[in-house]
């Protein structure tokens, strides 16, 4: 299980494949305000990327992963400012 | 080499043919849009399999074919000549890399920067053309312009420490290049990651991910099409990084980033300009050269400034500045004044000083056309010196910088490059005396000089890219632009939505993925024929001559039960079961003969390309006419024919048909034909090749003959016109005056001969002056079996081909006439040479007179002469399978070859031109 569902928070472990997305995507859309906690991912297909896009998460725990999360800051923090 | 990539090459081999001729169709044709389709379908298929291999050469080349001609196929690109001709010659160049992948299992390293050059040489046109049928005055790099505005634009957003690293790399002498990724939006089915593939940019510095357009709401939101771009900052070479991304190629763009670029000073502007003091004292330290004073002045003030400062960051990089070796003044100088106005620094003043490892980085290669740059920004706004023009005539003008730095990226060898650098100077220049931009009238000289003195285009395109490059830097620079992107460009951006080379690639990729998923059904089709290697039919050829033999033991057989054992029962029925074997048998040769058939198609195909080549080379406007292409022969027979062929058709290109205006002159349609046509007449394939040009005069031949000694006097008086135009076909003959690279070596058409002749053909010639030639080529359908007669002389049986034997006759002693040593006799009223078959092959014995005092006589064929040989006996005519002599005996001029006959002895066949 690459993404560990918990109540209201998404926990993405080491590779998140593209598989998950859809998953991902419905658990989102039921959750809302769900947080996103990146801490121990260590990569994530870009098509789950796009769903966190979309909706806007907000991320609790930014990857340990510092490439990985230089990456996603660059876009992540931008959605979320707007 | 594995059975995929034989496949592959056998098939590529068919498409690229099949590519040329849809080609040459469609210059006749060019609306009919059935024949797009298929030819881009061929080249659509081609590509598609040459990505299951390694060949990134090739799959470059025919992606940019296929991408050209899908706006063909879309009517965005109209069919032209120059079209035609740069299919063609990519569709050479992977021809090319077949025989390369052949030969060595790879393709030549070499041929990178040849694929290079054809594709990109591919998508110019295809630019070119789109956009000279919609916005003519509007170059496609302008779009592209537009959009590295933004690219660097997105430099403010690279943290600080990252562009020092940056600046220190580049200043260093390693190229930057910012990477753009945008991969295709269905590329999360074809199994990619490009997240992925992004992370691991070699060398990357910095990265980052942005959203192609605004996201959906969630429930609408297709997670699987991808609408992410990636752009990274990479301090790896070109190549790796094309490596890197060689699987998606065409979805990236390199840009070489220029290393001012980096410096851009920012922070709290703490209230505005109000550093005059140390601005002065900073440029006063300049003037007087003292570095060291001005370092430690900057020193202190940064540790004075908050670090948060706009100021403050100035002074990080005017350090860094100093610290550069060697330091670049006017670069400092500049940095200093951008203090006064708390601006970022206009570096395009830098634009003659350069250094020299950005321009020489960017120069050599070849960029993709999105990435020259256009200069619009630095004739109209930023130069101070420059007149001030409108933006039509700065789009103009940088459409014409652009198309200069192509043609100065031209393939660097020609011969006319010298004429092509002072052509490129010439048109900068008036350009820029056009706009009164002096500085660039002086710089473009400069650049002039050097790039005659050292014979190459560097200079010149150094000054290009550099210009280009500036504009670039400046674009963020320039507040009003900045902050929007100039009016004439944001219009026309919106206006006319030109379809460019990347916003095509996208849906053009996807289209791809459609025919490939339905390509199935018409494989199932295409199953009906089998490709089979030659060398099993060769096979089968064997075995069932060796069936011919042993069923020829049975008659033999027969006889010795009747005659040795005497039972005539079980001969009868041997006799009957033989008759049997022997239908079947010959059924079965029958069958896998026709197995080796081939239409003469194969040869004739080639001729459209080869006849449109020369022809245009030569000035000739030539109508070419093929007749009976399903002609069917042996295999080996038409491939044999194919150099020859040719060879005649060269010829008659070149030295029959006239220039049109002799042909008019002459009273004639001034476009030329040649037929070429093949038809079966009994076991023979006849071949013409006939043309409506000048003829062959034979008094000039005769001459020309008489000249380079190939007859005596007395033959020049007793020849006929026939005669004497048939001499062409003598050994070292050529009447061309001029030798041209086309013909006229003096080693045509004996090869021609020789070449038919080996394959038991004969080759006849007859012209009419002033009206046309046409030469025919009788050649036997299939060489696997011979019919031969079988001879007899002191004792032994030799075999003699039919194809020579002209008749067999048995003349009186009385009638044999010798002149000089040679017996001769009157034949039919001909005088023909007689040879006793004994003494040519160095028998010692007679040759037999019968009790009619009459001799045997063969008459024999040769060429287009007659000989009479002189044996003991003839016997029967019988079909063999003739081996040729291998090992020692493969140098006995004397045998053509030898036949294994049905009762187990050796015939040997007899060469009559080895012999006589």
């Amino acid at each position: 299980m690459a993404i560990e569902y918990k109540k209201n928070q998404a926990v993405f472990v080491d590779v998140v494949s593209v598989d998950e997305a859809e998953t991902l995507l419905d658990w989102l859309q039921n959750k809302p305000n769900a947080k996103i906690d990146l801490g121990r991912c260590s990569h994530l297909h870009p098509s789950n990327l796009q769903v966190l896009l979309a909706a806007k998460v907000s991320i609790a725990v930014w990857p340990k992963d510092i490439n990985l999360r230089a990456w996603l800051e660059s876009i992540l923090t931008i959605t979320q400012a707007v | 080499m594995n059975p995929l990539l034989e496949q592959f090459l056998s098939e590529a081999r068919e498409f690229l043919q099949g590519i040329a001729e849809k080609l040459m169709q469609l210059e006749n044709t060019p609306d009919d849009s059935y024949l797009l389709v298929e030819l881009f379908r061929l080249v659509h298929t081609l590509k598609g399999n040459s990505g299951l291999f390694e060949f990134p050469e090739m799959t470059r080349v025919l992606h940019a074919g296929e991408d050209l001609m899908d706006a063909v196929r879309d009517g965005r690109v109209g069919f032209s000549q120059k079209l035609a001709d740069d299919l063609l010659d990519a569709m050479d160049f992977v021809s090319v890399l077949c025989d390369q992948i052949e030969q060595g299992g790879k393709i030549e390293a070499d041929m990178t920067v040849d694929s290079y050059r054809l594709a990109e040489s591919l998508r110019v046109l295809m630019a070119s053309q789109m956009t000279s049928a919609q916005t003519p005055v509007v170059d496609d790099a302008q779009p592209a312009s537009t959009k590295d505005t933004i690219n660097f634009l997105a430099l403010n957003q690279l943290p600080e420490t990252v562009r020092i690293d940056a600046y220190t790399r580049a200043m260093a002498g390693e190229t930057l290049y910012w990477v753009i990724y945008t991969p295709i939006e269905n590329c999360f089915f074809q199994g990619e990651d490009p997240f992925f593939t992004a992370r691991q940019t070699p060398e990357s510095l910095w990265g980052q991910i942005s959203a192609q357009e605004a996201w959906p709401p969630l429930a609408e939101l297709d997670a699987y099409r991808s609408a992410l771009r990636f752009e990274a900052l990479s301090a790896a070479s070109r190549e790796e990084l094309i490596e890197h991304y060689r699987y998606v190629e065409d979805q990236i763009q390199l840009i070489p980033v220029d290393p001012w670029s980096f410096v851009i000073p920012q922070g709290n502007p703490n209230g505005g300009p109000v550093y005059e003091d140390f601005v002065l004292d900073a440029l006063q330290y300049m003037d007087a050269g003292d570095l060291t004073a001005l370092r430690s002045v900057a020193e202190t003030m940064l540790q004075l400034s908050n670090p948060e400062l706009w100021l403050s960051s100035a002074l990080r990089w005017l350090i860094l500045l100093l610290d550069t070796v060697p330091p670049n003044h006017q670069a400092i100088t500049i940095l200093i004044e951008s203090l006064r106005s708390l601006k970022a620094p206009d570096w395009s003043l830098l634009t003659d000083t350069l250094p020299v490892v950005t321009a020489v980085a960017v120069a050599p290669t070849i960029e993709t056309g999105s990435e020259i740059k256009t200069p619009v920004e630095t004739s109209s706004v930023t130069r101070a010196d420059a007149k001030e023009i409108s933006e039509a005539d700065a789009l103009a003008l940088a459409s014409i910088f652009a198309t200069q730095l192509q043609i100065l990226q031209l393939d660097d060898n020609a011969s006319w490059q010298l004429g092509r650098i002072k052509a490129v100077a010439g048109v900068l220049l008036n350009c820029c005396k056009a706009i009164d931009d002096t500085h660039a009238i002086a710089a473009i000289e400069e650049a002039l000089a050097a790039s005659l003195a050292a014979e190459n285009s560097a200079p010149l395109i150094d000054w290009l890219t550099a210009r280009s490059l500036n504009v670039a830097v400046v674009k963020p620079v320039a507040e009003p632009i900045a902050e929007e992107p100039p009016i004439g460009l944001k219009t026309l951006d919106e206006a006319a939505p030109m379809p460019t080379v990347e916003e095509i690639t996208p849906e053009l990729v996807s289209a791809d993925d459609v025919p490939k998923f339905g390509r199935r059904p018409d494989e199932s089709t295409a199953a009906k024929s089998l490709k089979v290697d030659q060398a099993k039919i060769d096979r089968l050829m064997n075995l069932i001559g060796e069936i011919v033999v042993s069923k020829n033991a049975l008659p033999y057989l027969a006889q010795r039960a009747e005659e040795q054992f005497g039972v005539r029962e079980l001969s009868r029925e041997i006799k009957a079961q033989y008759a049997v074997i022997n239908r079947i048998a010959e059924e079965m040769q029958d069958a896998i003969m026709q197995v080796r058939m081939m239409p003469v198609s194969f040869v004739f195909q080639r001729f459209p390309r080869l006849v449109r080549d020369i022809s245009r080379k030569l000035g000739k406007e030539v109508h070419l006419v093929l007749e009976g292409e399903e002609t069917e022969a042996d295999k080996n027979i038409i491939e044999a024919l194919a150099d020859p062929l040719i060879h005649i058709v060269r010829n008659s290109l070149d030295h029959g048909l006239e220039l049109p205006d002799v042909r008019r002159a002459a009273g004639k349609p001034a476009s030329g034909t040649l037929t070429i046509k093949a038809n079966q007449e009994g076991d023979q394939v006849i071949i013409e090749i006939i043309d409506d040009g000048k003829g062959i005069d034979p008094e000039v031949i005769k001459r020309k003959a008489y000249e380079k000694n190939i007859i005596d006097e007395a033959t020049l008086e007793r020849m006929s016109d026939l005669e004497a135009v048939n001499l062409i076909f003598a050994a070292g003959f050529s009447t061309a005056e001029v030798v041209s690279d086309l013909s006229g070596r003096g080693v045509g058409m004996d090869v021609v001969r020789t070449a038919v002749e080996k394959v038991n053909g004969a080759i006849q010639l007859d012209s009419q002056v002033g009206k046309g030639t046409r030469i025919r080529i009788s050649l036997p359908l299939s060489m696997a079996v011979t019919k031969v007669m079988i001879i007899e002389s002191d004792d032994q049986v030799f075999g003699m081909p039919m194809d020579h034997v002209v008749e067999i006759v048995r003349i009186p002693v009385s009638e044999l006439t010798s002149i000089k040593q040679s017996l001769t006799t009157v034949f039919r009223g001909k005088i023909v040479a007689l040879k006793s078959l004994n003494s040519l092959l160095g028998l010692p014995a007679e040759p037999i007179v019968n009790s009619d005092g009459e001799v045997a006589v063969l008459i024999a064929r040769l060429g287009n002469e007659v000989v009479g040989l002189i044996v003991d006996d003839f016997h029967e005519t019988i079909d063999v399978i003739q081996k040729p002599l291998t090992g020692v005996l493969a140098g006995l001029g004397a045998y053509s070859g030898s036949a294994l006959m049905g009762d187990g002895s050796v015939l040997m066949i007899l060469n009559v031109r080895g012999i006589v």
